[in-house]
């Protein structure tokens, strides 16, 4: 027994310092240049990574994105690739949860040695990693989350870049639309127990602090019957709901508040106001299922924003490009383009532009330089530019308050544009009327 | 005083449900001194049986009998083809095998059904009843759901208490050989147990799925929650566990409505605690007059 023991420590220890050397090498040999590091980066192929939750509760949409990205690259590579480059993206699933994400990011760096993390999805997911990837020196591009931390201290994470509008400048354009139209409402916050619902819970009061009568909060995974949450907004007067939270409980708040008999006025921040999926929810959840195309009606009247084009604006040429781009490239071809996928190619898209911009002699030092240098100036599918320089790494600048109707959104405002702090918010439609090169290829 | 009302309404409702997954634990612990913590992971495979019948355009309670149907062949299984064979061995391995069994039926159901979240319609209205022109918290579902809680209750005290057959299902799980040895056909009536526990763990499941979202995780609440409704209840009671589950679904509400959704757990496990310390063999056990 005792000798058995003993064997199995010596192969173990055999086998942890041979993956270790195998590690070392695997890293040494790719050192190269004197300007920087390219590993990953060959002549002919660029290889990057990202941790999506392809299973588990937040799964539903979120793991539509990576294919998304993926259509585009294959779009790209299919017309010469970027400076003679093909894209390659690994996706790993860590079904949302930290621990994973530290474990597939391990595996990323290590084994498949990606060049860069790019669109990574998730506050509390990407958190575990963020400290790991600016360690290795990794580029960390374009978080899928609108988290104030991927920006806010590039001198702390200057690798790192968001992509979306943060959740404050959010919450902030909520609440100043909130102010200056529903004065009276008696606003109700309900928030996801985590730096999402904070985050928005801080732009919102920068407007509506004396407007804010309750505030009621959920536990991602935790439990899904929202009657006290609800009761207790019913029993404050609550007649405006703001939701910081994920399309899910979109779903599961509409269906506990009717539950309670509590009627308001609901809006829901970008995150978890999609009508395709939230409306195909609450169709199936209903007595009598009602025909999942319908269940986009009973989204009517809901309050959202919006910053890139979407899905129900199919006349919209970003939105043709994404379309075109879906029909040649998805691998299974009945699915349906949807708006995380145009996410995701929007994400793409801004990738691609940053490698452009970068020229031909690629490192994981140039391409983050280049993109605090050109950043701000790159033109795309947001409505409006993205704010990178030296000093913030926080990626689109606004969003316009939209009103759902029919699963189409109708604007309610201009695009509005601001930052994070007590910055003004300005209208500003310049960077919306953005429209994609003929080629759907950044120039 | 409305939110009051409210809330606790919702938490009968709650209770209710967490009561019928208590009652699954309690049948099988009568019947055979084992929890079964492949409980919860059963039950969400029969849902997943009855809205796939659904989703054909199955009529719902067709799906819901078909399902209960289906809990009662998959408890016999389990109890002939994983139980059995560890049975007269320490109780821990039968335990350590329902644990086991959780995550076999987790992951397959992913593989077979997927794991995104998908809707599960209610039969009646899940919209707030209307009393004049307030409406007051509970749904027409929620007073089904309490209405079927307490007939499959009421059903299991009658059997226990009142037949033959429940009789010699005690006798069974209180002393195999001297049942035996009584011509009581012992390993029939532990699979029947076992049968019965699945059959009312899917009458829990169904219920917690109407007019809610699931996936294969959407029961693991309840492998918590439903075991601590059960102890509260002293494992060995259906009324028990019925009251236990009220207790448990009414804390709960009111911390969720009072105090805030993030203290919830810590609660339950806090009165799982008190009760515990206070009474450990639970609210409405008989007390051991002996033990040997």
């Amino acid at each position: 027994m005792r000798t058995t023991a003993r064997r199995a420590v010596q192969v173990v220890c055999v086998l942890t310092t041979a993956s270790l050397l195998a590690a070392c090498g695997g890293a040494g040999k790719e050192r190269p240049s004197e300007d920087g590091t390219a590993v990953g980066v060959t002549d002919s192929t660029i290889k990057v990574g990202a941790h999506f939750p392809l299973t588990g509760p937040a799964a539903p949409g979120y793991s539509e994105i990576p294919s998304g990205h993926q259509a585009f690259y294959e779009y790209v590579n299919d017309n010469g690739g970027v400076h003679g480059r093909e894209i390659e993206m690994v996706v790993k699933d860590d079904a949302y949860n930290p621990t994973n994400t530290s474990a597939v990011t391990n595996d990323m760096i290590l084994q498949d040695e990606i060049f860069a993390m790019v669109a990574g999805l998730g506050t509390p997911t990407h958190r575990a990693v963020v400290q790991r990837l600016n360690d290795d020196g990794i580029p960390d591009l374009f978080v899928s989350s609108g988290s104030l931390q991927w920006g806010d201290d590039p001198a702390s994470s200057p690798m790192t870049f968001g992509w979306q509008p943060d959740y404050e400048i959010e919450g902030k354009i909520i609440g100043q639309y909130v102010k200056e139209n529903m004065p009276d409402a008696k606003v109700g916050l309900f928030l996801q127990d985590d730096d999402f619902g904070e985050d928005g819970e801080k732009g919102a009061r920068q407007f509506l602090d004396s407007q804010i009568v309750d505030v009621q909060k959920y536990t991602p995974g935790g439990s899904t019957d929202f009657s006290p949450q609800m009761s207790s907004f019913k029993s404050k007067g609550v007649d405006l709901v703001l939701g910081f939270n994920t399309p899910s409980y979109t779903a599961l708040s509409q269906i506990a508040a009717q539950g309670v008999g509590f009627k308001s006025k609901w809006f829901y921040s970008n995150v978890g106001s999609d009508p395709a999926l939230v409306g195909g929810l609450l169709a199936s959840m209903t007595k009598g299922k009602i025909p999942a195309e319908q269940g986009v009606k009973l989204m009517d009247g809901m309050m959202t924003t919006e910053y890139i084009p979407g899905v129900d604006a199919p006349e919209d040429e970003w939105v043709k490009l994404w379309q075109k781009v879906w029909d040649e490239y998805s691998k299974k071809g009945s699915e349906k383009l949807t708006n995380y996928r145009i996410y995701g190619m929007s994400q793409a898209y801004t990738f691609v532009q940053a490698l452009q911009a970068n020229g031909k002699d690629l490192t994981r030092e140039s391409i983050v330089e280049t993109i605090e240098k050109e950043g701000a100036s790159f033109e795309g599918p947001g409505l409006a530019p993205f704010r990178f320089s030296e000093d913030s790494h926080m990626g689109i600048s606004g969003a316009s308050v939209v009103e759902l109707k029919n699963g189409a959104s109708e604007p309610l405002t201009p695009v509005l544009v601001t930052d994070i702090g007590d910055a003004e918010i300005k209208e500003d439609d310049s960077a919306a009327s953005d429209a994609p090169p003929s080629s759907g290829l950044p120039e | 005083m409305q939110q009051f009302l409210d809330t606790t309404l919702g938490g009968l409702v709650l209770g209710a449900v967490y009561a019928a997954f208590a009652l699954a634990l309690c049948l099988i612990w009568r019947s055979t001194r084992i929890v079964n913590f492949a409980q919860a992971a059963m039950a969400m495979v029969t849902t997943y049986i009855a809205l796939s019948l659904i989703n054909v355009d199955v009529p719902y309670w067709v799906a819901f009998l078909a399902a209960i149907a289906a809990g009662f062949m998959l408890g016999a299984l389990v109890e002939r083809l994983i139980i059995r064979p560890v049975e007269g061995k320490a109780d821990l391995n039968a335990v350590i095998l329902t644990l086991g069994l959780f995550m076999v039926l987790h992951g397959l159901t992913a593989l077979v059904f997927g794991v995104q979240h998908r809707g599960f319609p209610a039969p009646v209205s899940t919209s707030a009843i209307e009393v004049g022109d307030t409406s007051i918290g509970i749904t027409p579902f929620g007073v089904l759901t309490i209405v079927i809680v307490a007939v499959v209750m009421a059903g299991l005290v009658v059997l226990f208490r009142f037949t033959d057959l429940g009789l010699r299902m005690r006798a069974s799980a209180f002393n195999g050989e001297v049942s035996r040895l009584l011509g009581v056909r012992v390993g029939r009536m532990l699979t029947l147990g076992w049968a019965l526990a699945a059959a009312v763990g899917a009458v829990a499941g169904l219920l917690i799925a109407g007019g809610d979202l699931v996936n294969p995780a959407f029961m693991d609440p309840f492998v918590i929650y439903g075991f601590i409704a059960a102890v509260l209840g002293g494992l060995d009671s259906p009324i028990g566990s019925v009251i236990g589950g009220l207790i448990l679904g009414l804390s709960l509400s009111y911390v969720t409505g009072y105090v805030g959704e993030h203290l919830a757990p810590l609660v339950a496990l806090g009165i799982l605690m008190l009760v515990l310390l206070v009474r450990p063999s639970g609210l409405f056990a008989a007390a051991a007059a002996r033990r040997v």
